[in-house]
């Protein structure tokens, strides 16, 4: 859980607030390290089905995964706003997210998230550990080490 | 000038040193006579001996000086080698290599003195006194035996050739010296001090050329005054220089002996030519050839004269082998080391290269159709830089190649350590060792491979009686092939032992709960071999340090798999095991045969492919409810791909399928698919690594146009 220590440690952290289906979530920015608009994605088979495939980004092979199926929340819609965003993780590498839109940069600070709030869906596994405040917006958390599969270190 | 800019050829020498050593003694375990062997042994021990030395690594030097006083003692006959005394000097080794290991971990040797091991080799070395009834000292005899025994057999030759040679006898007269450096001769000759010149000669095989000959500066500081050399001394520094040097020193000693055994005494030194110079013969030098004559007193004929009286027997003797191994081994291999971060780097640039190359190609097809552009000539080029790219490709590949030797050659030295310690007689035999692998996978297919050993020397091999009544020799044999097949190299461990017990491994599994009792029966025999594979399964009744702690097939095989490869096991009970590990030759590059299967683009490795059919639907056969085709005699089972790979069903029904039949080792296949695209070279690059564990799919790859193309994993479809 690197990046809680980080948010308790530091005072104000940046955001990206993306959209998926009609909720804003939030991706730590040093997670991010590319937005790419959307390109062809080649399909793998045998793969959980929230991995839609891979993309070539600049000769780099990235696998690219759906949050929203992940979470349950049906298909992606494609559209011209749809974007990947490209998380570079320290034990994954690069790993695409496939977003409805990105909507802007946003800092929060601990103060503005609310870390005991529970996700109304009465989920087994939850993938956001707060929710920021944003004025009168709402902004889910994303907790990347549970949205993005964990691969074992041998 | 520092000596710790050598620890890396230090470290690399001395590993091949005793690697060298380790194969001396294993051959003079059986062959205790062999005089060339021990002459090897005498050499490396010297060479080990002298470079611990040089770098300063009092402990090492001093252990193995002892070592190499025995090994003397067994080449003048004063000592029979024994099977204790192998023992012993195995023990020293591995005492040498830990404190390799220990230099590599921390620059240091560390504190280990192995008094001990110096104690018990002294105890050899007096017991062959005491018995030989000898009273010449050891040191002493040793001494005269060093320098005579790398001078005659190696200097003999380069006695004749033209004093031009730089290697040649006596450079240090025809050198060039420059106007100042001669006045500063003249200087020192008119204070009445004697000019002497030097050659000095360095072995072929000496790596720390330039250290070598920083000592000699060293030992020639203690006499005088070193006026110029040739080639100069910065370039001596860099080693800009071939096997000799030359110097020019004032001192106020007339003693040529003291100053040639100062020099020789220099470890790796071969020889050393020295006589009296003066200014005059390099001011003539430029008009007329050197003045031989007037020094021919001091310089004798022979390299080595004050030391050759006395051992002029042994040395006469001694002269045949070294001469005759320096005609055997070719000038040591001639080979840059190289940091493989380097080549990793010259390879990713080639792989790019190749992606730019791709998309030349593709882009010019489109052009041929599109447009009247002079493609004819475009096309020209664009062979031609395919053909480079494929040529560099090639050529970086192989530099990256090495035999698996230097991972196997450790291999026997094991099992006879295993074969003491289990007690079993037993055997490796090698064969292929020459094979080669990219340098990475031989790095790591060690230790799979040292545990498929360990399983065959302490499961395999029975013991002796067991051995005898089942009427098999009671020296049990353990093999290690290694071979290349198409784009892979297959290496076989196995054994002539008792095979693998399957009933017993059945009812492990059905103990441990891996397979239900009613599910049991219906097992093949490979996939009860393979419960053997699943983690913690240990077959062992007791657990010994060799193996039995579950730790065993598991690792061997995620190491393997890591590496690209895969294990099989073939065994009959009472006849032995065989695992067979096949690698890929090549990691990152191969040439494959583009596919499609619906809309979507696959890869397959040209290397695995045998022929691709057109088959008639009708020409399909049933075999147990599953497709089969009959080719040419053989029986292959049909993979439809597109269900294989969870493509949309098509309701196209066409009358003939495109099979493409791929192999490996002695099973087919024939994959199913829609279109063949034809031959690329395509540079696998990984899925990523949370997408990585997929069994069917090896890798993707980036074509031309910049889609993706998954690779399929032959050996794991059959």
């Amino acid at each position: 859980m690197a990046n809680e220590l980080e948010m308790t440690e530091e005072e104000k952290i940046q955001y990206i607030v993306v959209k998926i289906g009609s909720e804003h979530y939030g991706i730590n920015i040093s997670l991010v390290d590319n937005i790419v608009r959307m390109q062809k994605i080649t399909r793998v088979p045998k793969v959980p089905n929230y991995y839609p495939g891979i993309i070539n980004l600049r000769g780099e092979i990235v696998p690219v995964m759906s949050a929203r199926v992940k979470m349950g929340l049906g298909e992606d819609v494609i559209t011209n706003q749809s974007r990947i965003i490209i998380l570079k993780l320290e034990v994954q590498g690069l790993v695409g997210i496939v977003v409805d839109a990105v909507r802007e940069v946003i800092t929060l600070g601990e103060s503005e998230i609310d870390r005991t709030a529970q996700n109304s869906r009465k989920q087994d596994t939850t993938y956001i550990n707060g929710i920021g405040k944003n004025g009168d917006e709402l902004i889910s958390i994303f907790d990347i080490n549970s949205i993005v599969d964990e691969v074992s270190v041998s | 000038m520092d000596v710790s800019q050598y620890l890396d050829i230090f470290i690399d020498e001395t590993s091949e040193h005793i690697q060298s050593l380790s194969d001396g003694i294993m051959v003079l375990e059986n062959e205790p006579e062999n005089k060339d062997t021990i002459n090897e042994i005498f050499r490396a021990a010297h060479s080990l001996k002298g470079m611990a030395g040089t770098m300063g690594f009092k402990r090492m030097q001093h252990l193995t000086h002892d070592m190499e006083d025995v090994f003397s003692e067994v080449r003048n006959d004063n000592i029979k080698v024994d099977s204790e005394m192998i023992d012993l000097l195995f023990n020293c080794l591995d005492a040498i290599e830990a404190y390799l290991e220990s230099v590599k971990a921390t620059s240091d040797e560390g504190t280990e003195d192995n008094e001990v091991l110096i104690n018990k080799l002294n105890a050899y070395l007096d017991g062959s006194h005491a018995s030989g009834g000898d009273a010449t000292p050891a040191p002493a005899e040793d001494n005269s035996e060093e320098s005579t025994e790398e001078a005659p057999g190696e200097a003999a030759p380069s006695a004749s050739s033209d004093p031009n040679d730089p290697n040649g006898v006596d450079h240090y007269k025809s050198i060039k010296i420059s106007e100042n450096d001669v006045s500063k001769i003249r200087e020192a000759s008119e204070s009445g001090l004697n000019i002497y010149g030097l050659t000095v000669h360095i072995e072929k095989e000496c790596l720390l050329k330039a250290a070598r000959a920083f000592l000699v500066f060293k030992a020639l500081e203690d006499f005088g005054e070193t006026l110029c050399s040739d080639p100069s001394s910065s370039d001596i520094e860099d080693e800009k220089f071939d096997l000799a040097f030359s110097v020019i020193i004032a001192t106020e000693s007339t003693d040529t002996d003291a100053i040639k055994a100062a020099v020789g005494a220099v470890s790796e030194i071969e020889s050393v030519d020295l006589g009296k110079v003066t200014a005059e013969m390099y001011e003539k030098a430029e008009q007329a050839a050197p003045l031989a004559e007037p020094v021919e007193e001091t310089k004798a004929a022979s390299p080595a004269p004050a030391k050759a009286a006395p051992a002029a027997a042994p040395a006469a003797k001694k002269e045949a082998a070294p001469a005759k191994k320096a005609a055997n081994k070719p000038v040591t291999a001639r080979t840059v080391r190289v940091d493989i971060e380097k080549l990793d780097a010259l390879m990713n640039q080639v792989s790019e290269l190749i992606i730019a190359k791709n998309s030349i190609v593709s882009i010019s097809s489109q052009s041929e159709t599109t447009s009247n552009l002079d493609s004819g000539s475009l096309h020209e080029q664009i062979e031609y830089l395919e053909r480079i790219t494929t040529n560099l490709h090639e050529s970086v590949m192989k530099v990256r190649m090495v035999p698996i030797e230097s991972t196997v050659n450790k291999f026997p030295r094991m099992i006879r350590d295993l074969s003491r310690k289990l007690n079993k007689p037993m055997e490796l035999t090698m064969s292929g060792e020459e094979t080669e692998l990219d340098r990475t996978v031989v790095d790591q297919i060690g230790d799979p491979l040292q545990h498929l050993l360990r399983n065959s020397a302490d499961h395999g091999i029975e013991s002796p009686e067991v051995r005898k009544a089942a009427g098999k020799p009671e020296e049990g044999t353990i093999f290690l092939n290694a071979f290349q097949e198409g784009n892979n190299v297959i290496i076989q461990v196995g054994d002539d032992g008792g095979g693998i017990d399957t009933e017993r491994v059945l009812n492990k599994a059905i103990e441990r709960g891996l397979v239900s009792e009613e599910e049991a029966p219906n097992l093949t025999q490979k996939e009860i071999i393979d419960f053997l594979f699943m983690p913690s399964f240990s077959m062992a009744k007791e657990i010994t340090d060799i193996s039995g702690r579950g730790v065993g097939l598991d690792v061997v095989k995620s190491n393997i798999e890591a590496l690209g490869g895969d294990v099989e096991v073939k065994s009959t009970l009472g006849q032995g095991s065989t695992f067979t590990v096949r690698l890929p030759l090549t990691l990152a590059i191969i040439q494959a045969l583009m596919v499609e299967v619906r809309d979507e683009k696959y890869a397959i490795a040209l290397g695995s492919i045998m022929t691709i059919e057109d088959i008639s639907i009708n020409d399909i056969k049933y075999v147990e409810a599953k497709e089969v085709i009959h080719l040419r005699g053989l029986v292959i089972p049909i993979i439809r791909l597109d269900q294989l790979l969870d493509c949309e069903p098509s309701d196209a029904n066409p009358e003939n399928l495109t099979v493409v039949v791929v192999k490996k080792g002695d099973n087919y296949a024939g994959l199913v698919v829609d279109n063949l695209m034809g031959q690329q070279e395509i540079v696998i690059k990984s899925l990523g690594k949370v997408i990585e564990n997929n069994k069917i799919i090896s890798g993707a790859t980036i074509l031309g146009d910049g889609e993706v193309a998954l690779i399929i994993d032959v050996n794991a479809l059959i």
